[in-house]
């Protein structure tokens, strides 16, 4: 009976989209960090279950997903068959590495895929930009918690360094903001986990809301994009007497993969992640939490942090939601009894022909006739950059994506603009629109080239 | 400035770049952008780091993005290189509907692109990041030593290719200063 008591060396976990989770004792530690655990009472998606009922998934999982994905497109791309000696001569892990360095890079960076939500606020994205201090976010609390000496006890344990997990985890976008430097082999594996193109975080998502929203918008086939995945280099017009700049690309069999991931965001975007029922719930948690949290923001402190999660939020909210006298009561209850303020109006190609931000005309002009308190504005274009990725075609060349593929180039952008309000205003509000629609996006163009006038009061939410 | 009026600014450099011969691909915009920004004084808001080709703005780069997906902007790909960027005739009309904002940043936007114009990537990332080392190091120090500064940024420029982008770079903020100064004189 040896086995018995014997320390179990690799761990597996059951997923409905990756099959099997697989991490050995000292991951396993960092999944049992009260941090880490802390992610079991996040949704994934907020308030869209009150839309698709099936979205009641939540962080834990995610990350846990992304550490897998994340394990395998390194053992992909670090294969020394996939690597030309072009790209070997640029990054020095790949030309001297030793097994130990090896593997120390790879733990690293599922450890990274796994933190790199830790810091999540309750109910994911909704208006953390409000909700923090200047300068807070997100992936500022990841890293405080990456950096807590709760968790440098088990890197250190581990023989790792915090701040690789961090700048990993972040990315370089948001990591140069905390002050982070990055080598250009770190910031070909921080493109692993929050890359545009293929980032893991990303691939995950899409497939697992998917899975559990009961949409088939966000599947493509996975095994093939990562199976085909390389270091490639990447040149600029002009960039010919230096060294072109590594980045991940595919080889040209995984084209149509890349193609599929990349048409299964802009779909999700746009029937789910936009959809305005479920942008207006985030408006309505967004206010309710503006007047519950104590000085309206959630606290830094990341031991007070840690004791809140969605439950703690929820169970307030329902309270709120009861007794009138309750702060957030008004919100609180349009959530529970399902009263969110309705769609009036929607941006639409002739409108913004006349005025590119007919969105926050009718918004201003709405809270003119019928009070702030009775008008909402969401407004969102997507960011990132252009997902221009190298090609490695089956001549050995290698070329721009997008100038291999129709799909890419003409793969359309999400940009939405939402007008909400308050069901009582619903009907005479809808009347007032139509009759004074045209004077009010007319009216607009004017305002709007005026270096005095101030901003729209919109609520431009973060992206997923 | 507001997110359309930005968006007139920028749609207009890029038209300018185009207009004198540039790729206009978006690492050219950007730092055209930085240039615009930090030496012409055109308050676009951006914060830049050094990135690959030199200081990068994240931000700006989402910008370009939200300025393609609102149909003001596209893409002009090439089997070689990163794509061109080029305006919409949804561009023309938004410009027109911002001749005060243009009126005040035409002529910065104009210099900017008359000097970078002719340059590609590689140029480009010389002179922005001699900005940088400038701004980094103060406007009292000396060319040699920003240029040795600028090699230890980018090691793949030599001191004689550094010592070249610092004095263009000095030029280029003495012609700047009277294009910001006529502006505040009229506006």
């Amino acid at each position: 009976m040896a086995y018995v008591n014997a320390v179990k060396a690799v761990h597996e976990i059951r997923d409905p989209i990756h099959v099997f989770v697989k991490l050995d004792a000292q991951e396993r530690a960092v999944v049992d960090s009260r941090f880490f655990q802390r992610l079991r009472h996040i949704h994934q998606l907020a308030l869209t279950y009150l839309v698709y009922p099936g979205a009641t998934h939540k962080r834990f999982e995610h990350s846990l997903g992304v550490m897998e994905l994340a394990g395998r497109v390194f053992d992909v791309i670090t294969n020394p068959d996939n690597v030309t000696d072009e790209i070997r001569k640029q990054l020095d892990p790949l030309k001297n590495a030793s097994e130990a360095d090896r593997s120390r890079w790879r733990r690293t960076l599922r450890l990274a895929a796994l933190c790199h939500d830790i810091g999540h606020l309750p109910f994911s994205h909704a208006a953390e930009k409000e909700l923090l201090p200047e300068g807070w976010d997100h992936e500022r609390l990841s890293y405080e918690v990456i950096m807590h000496p709760d968790m440098q006890a088990i890197w250190r344990e581990m023989s790792l360094y915090p701040e690789d997990i961090a700048k990993l985890a972040l990315g370089r976008k948001k990591g140069e903001r905390l002050g982070l430097e990055f080598s250009p082999w770190e910031e070909i594996l921080s493109e692993i986990i929050v890359g545009d193109a293929f980032g893991v975080d990303r691939m995950d998502y899409l497939l697992r809301d998917s899975h559990h929203l009961g949409v088939a918008y966000g599947r493509f086939d996975h095994y093939r994009l990562i199976d085909t995945l390389r270091i490639l280099p990447k040149r600029e017009q002009g960039s010919e007497d230096r060294p072109p700049v590594p980045v991940l690309g595919v080889e040209e069999g995984g084209l149509q993969s890349a193609e599929a991931l990349l048409l299964a965001r802009y779909f999700m975007y746009s029937q789910v992640y936009f959809h305005p029922v479920r942008r207006i719930y985030d408006i309505h948690l967004k206010d309710f939490l503006t007047e519950w949290l104590p000085n309206g923001q959630f606290p830094t402190d990341l031991d007070k942090l840690v004791t809140l999660t969605d439950n703690e939020v929820l169970s307030g909210l329902l309270a709120s939601a009861r007794k009138g006298c309750r702060k957030g009561h008004v919100h609180a209850k349009r959530i529970r009894e399902r009263q969110h303020f309705k769609v009036l109006y929607e941006r639409n190609p002739t409108d913004v022909e006349r005025n590119e931000d007919a969105g926050a005309a009718v918004y201003r002009a709405a809270v003119e006739k019928f009070g702030a308190e009775h008008v909402r504005h969401d407004s969102y274009r997507q960011k990132g950059g252009v997902f221009d990725f190298p090609v490695l075609r089956r001549n050995g060349e290698v070329v721009s994506a997008l100038a291999l593929s129709d799909t890419l180039k003409n793969l359309p952008l999400v940009s939405v603009d939402y007008v909400f309000v308050s069901r009582d205003k619903y009907d005479v509000a809808c009347r007032w629109l139509k009759r004074e629609h045209d004077r009010i996006i007319e009216k607009g163009v004017e305002e709007e080239d005026d270096e005095t006038a101030t901003e729209g009061g919109s609520a431009d939410q973060a992206d997923r | 400035m507001k997110r359309l009026q930005k968006a007139a600014v920028l749609t207009r450099l890029i038209d300018e770049l185009r207009r004198r011969g540039s790729w206009a691909g978006e690492t050219h915009v950007q730092k055209a952008g930085y240039l615009l920004q930090e030496v012409t004084g055109v308050p676009l808001g951006y914060d830049f780091v050094l990135y690959h080709y030199g200081p990068f703005s994240f931000d700006l780069r989402d910008e370009l993005t939200a300025l393609r997906a609102d149909g003001l902007v596209t893409l002009e790909p090439h089997l070689n290189y990163g794509p061109k960027l080029a305006t919409t005739p949804q561009a023309e009309k938004l410009q027109k509907n911002f001749e005060r904002t243009l009126a005040r940043y035409g002529p910065a936007i104009a210099f900017v692109a008359g000097k970078l114009g002719s340059s590609g990537v590689y140029e480009l990332e010389k002179l922005a990041t001699a900005l940088h080392v400038t701004k980094e190091l103060g406007e009292d120090a000396s060319v040699e030593d920003r240029a040795k500064r600028l090699t230890e940024i980018k090691p793949h420029i030599n001191l004689q290719e550094a010592l070249k982008a610092v004095r263009r770079i000095d030029r280029f903020r003495t012609d700047a200063r009277q294009i910001a100064a006529r502006r505040e004189a009229v506006h």
